[in-house]
């Protein structure tokens, strides 16, 4: 399982550089913002600041494009069947399906806000920065030191329980196993292949634990890496929050309203 | 390319022993007697090789050693104080033989330096000593890799390099030839020969033995039962393999010489 | 059973937010009072990661296949550290596979962690009366997942249809209700099934694991 996510952030742009610290701030801020906003009008706005970020990341197109090919099934299923349920006003009939207006906006709604919040978070947090760094930024910000040692250690032994995994399943299907079969004899394949992972790491946990204390783990808090944050840094957050205030500030102007486009 | 592994300088003579043990047993649980009885001394300097079928007991000694595991009965003291169990003492190393179980943070520069900073060295310390440790086992080119891209090979020679970064006086390796390539294998054979540190090597890889250490050392069945010269030792046909163990290829005397 | 981006309300949202930290809190606490959680970590770490990975094993339901929660045995095996192992596990999640979503990581560790504290206290009630026998162990292990998930889907669903930014009239509303507590009963059912035959596997080969951390 080759964890291919951090390809593109060693790259250079004034994103790249940003402070991980200012990054994190300013991604929470907008995000939350994007998922503020139900006036419609906006929406171009927001897709616009989206694609401005990205733009300046400097990241190639496919990058996005794999996170967004394919959506969650989850949105998949609400943006395809909200337009025919939702509402009274029915602008077009297809057969016996009627395709109502304010299911369609929210429908649009949904969508828009998926993407641009998706896009967003995955260029500040994993596409321009190296997700472990994002991770010791949310140290320096204050997340509890046992969280930030439990993300460490998972994200280390991940990659090693993915090749663990594979070999495993081909060792299996070596000796007939077919993945399509549902009975209880494969469902408890699948229970002993899960629990074999799971006692596997339970037991390799126990040398973890020896070579992190022959090392020295609890001694001492051991001091963080230490962040120089530049001017640039804050001005880059500024414009994000007055971006980000400037988005809030007109939604509640405009009613705050999903049918506002209506009016 | 290879960077030159560097000749490290030996520390001055001391004639206190490293390592003293005395009459240590150790059981577990579910498994008694695992240590019988264990005397040995270790000087300063000196490469001591581990031998011993599996389950003889060379990994729950180190593990004793280090104040991992805490003996039943007996005295084990470490440069003349003994043993506290629990304790962090950099001044001893194990290198485990799975290096996944050692490495366990998610970048190499990261794992070098944890040691470190728990020793609570003050920063520049703590990069000087990184960069000196890298250097040192000739993988300074792989300082910002994340673990999971390095080669097996690789992973062992930079989990030495995060023990060696604390600069202990005794280090023990647990199988350390175990997987590797003949180029790493050759490597570490040249680091464990130019190491300065006294060394312990618990290995079935018997020629790397003879190459690397002064002293052999037989365990079976928890108890030692032969300590001293290499060829001595190793070359007694009836005492190897009557303790799971076979001459070495290149102490047997060539009737058709082949080489 | 991930809620992803951009379909809920910020109040939601930041309810989220806002009851995950507060567990998340209660949980650090309850784990710094044991003598020394230094060791636990790396076992309740290792085990987010072996969780992680066996989520990502598809077992097949005709038409199509689904992927294992097993938040339940989470619950039943990690104790108070199940609830930041799934929060951190829904993170890798959202930023390795775009699973669940980055405002949502509150919503849905709310949604995947209580039950999965709920499942911890199922597992333990396995101890009351005196033996303690495979089929014990088996029925409360399918107890703890199958209740895990359960509650799950329903708070899922309760939130996903109450949350969405359009007017849906109260029939379609029950419809989609039933519909999708229809489609999910499979899998509560396998996950029920596969943790119980779990448990029995490790009760077999590990049993200090099921006296959970």
């Amino acid at each position: 399982m080759k964890l291919a996510i951090d390809e593109y952030a060693s790259l250079n742009s004034p994103f790249h550089r940003w402070d991980p610290r200012y990054k994190l701030v300013g991604l929470i801020i907008l995000i939350f913002a994007f998922s503020f906003i139900r006036d419609l009008r906006l929406l171009l706005a927001m897709v616009l600041v989206t694609a401005a970020i990205y733009i300046i990341s400097g990241l190639p197109a496919r990058f996005i494009l794999r996170w967004l090919r394919f959506p969650s099934f989850i949105i998949l299923v609400i943006v395809l069947t909200l337009p025919f349920l939702s509402g009274e006003q029915v602008i077009a009939s297809l057969g016996p399906l009627a395709l109502r207006q304010e299911g369609l906006l929210a429908a649009l709604l949904i969508a828009v806000r998926f993407a641009c919040i998706v896009t967003v978070g995955i260029t500040l947090l994993v596409g321009t920065t190296h997700l472990l760094n994002s991770i010791k930024a949310m140290r320096a910000l204050g997340l509890p030191l046992i969280m930030a040692d439990m993300a460490l250690l998972t994200f280390r032994y991940l990659n090693e329980l993915g090749q663990d995994l594979s070999l495993m399943l081909t060792s299996m299907r070596l000796r007939g196993f077919r993945q399509r079969s549902l009975s209880p004899a494969g469902l408890r394949t699948f229970a002993w292949l899960s629990g074999s992972l799971l006692v596997r790491s339970y037991e390799r946990s126990e040398w973890v634990y020896r070579a992190m204390i022959l090392r020295g783990y609890g001694q001492s808090s051991r001091p963080q890496g230490e962040y120089q944050a530049r001017p640039r840094d804050a001005l880059i957050l500024g414009a994000i929050v007055l971006t980000a205030a400037a988005l809030v500030a007109g939604d509640v102007l405009l009613g705050h309203n999903i049918a506002a486009i209506l009016q | 390319m290879d960077e030159i592994l560097e000749a490290r300088t030996l520390q001055p003579e001391t004639t206190r022993p490293v390592l003293t043990a005395n009459g240590v047993w150790f059981s577990y649980p579910d498994n008694p007697s695992v240590l019988k009885d264990i005397a040995l001394e270790v000087m300063p300097g000196q490469r001591v090789g581990l031998i011993g079928p599996n389950g003889a007991g060379k990994t729950t000694l180190f593990l004793v050693i280090c104040g991992m595991l805490k003996p039943s009965a007996g005295e084990i003291s470490l440069l003349g104080r003994p043993v506290a169990f629990g304790k962090f003492n950099p001044q001893v190393a194990l290198v485990f033989q799975n290096p996944d179980d050692q490495l366990f943070c998610p970048s190499v520069r990261d794992d070098v330096a944890f040691g470190l900073q728990n020793m609570g060295l003050p920063r520049e310390e703590v990069e000087a000593r990184v960069e000196e440790a890298l250097s040192t086992v000739g993988v300074s080119r792989l300082a910002d890799r994340p673990v999971h891209h390095l080669s097996e090979g690789e992973k062992r020679i930079v989990s030495i390099a995060s023990v060696l970064a604390m600069r202990p006086e005794l280090v023990m390796y647990d199988e350390p030839s175990a997987n590797l390539d003949i180029r790493s294998r050759r490597r570490l054979i040249h680091l464990l020969q130019s190491s300065a540190e006294t060394i312990l090597v618990a290995s079935h890889d018997l020629e790397l033995v003879l190459e690397v250490c002064e002293r052999v050392i037989l365990i079976d069945e928890g108890r030692i039962v032969a300590d001293g010269e290499p060829r001595e030792i190793m070359g007694d046909e009836q005492l190897m393999e009557a303790h799971g163990q076979e001459k070495p290829h290149s102490l047997i005397p060539h009737q058709i010489p082949h080489h | 059973m991930h809620i992803p981006d951009g379909i809920l309300p910020i109040q939601v949202t930041a309810a989220g937010y806002a009851a995950t930290a507060a567990v998340t809190w209660y949980s650090l606490r309850k784990i710094k009072q044991k003598e020394d959680p230094r060791q636990d970590i790396p076992k309740a770490s290792l085990m987010t990661a072996a969780f992680f990975v066996v989520s990502l094993i598809h077992i097949p339901i005709p038409p199509t296949s689904v992927h294992l929660v097993l938040n339940g045995l989470m619950g039943a095996l990690l104790g108070y550290y199940a609830f930041p192992a799934i929060l951190i596990g829904l993170f890798f999640q959202a930023v390795m596979f775009g699973h669940g979503g980055l405002t949502t990581l509150g919503v849905n560790a709310i949604i995947m962690g209580l039950p999965a504290i709920i499942a911890t206290y199922i597992f333990r009630l396995r101890k009351i009366g005196n033996q303690e026998s495979p089929r014990k162990n088996g029925v409360f292990g399918f107890l703890s997942g199958f209740v895990a998930i359960g509650l799950s889907v329903a708070m899922f669903v309760a939130i996903l249809l109450t949350s969405l930014p359009a007017d849906l009239n109260a029939v379609v509303e029950q419809a989609a209700i039933f519909a999708l507590a229809i489609a999910h009963l499979p899998l509560m059912l396998i996950e029920g099934v596969i943790t119980a035959f779990l448990v029995v596997f490790l009760r077999r080969v590990r049993p200090t694991m099921l006296d959970s951390l």
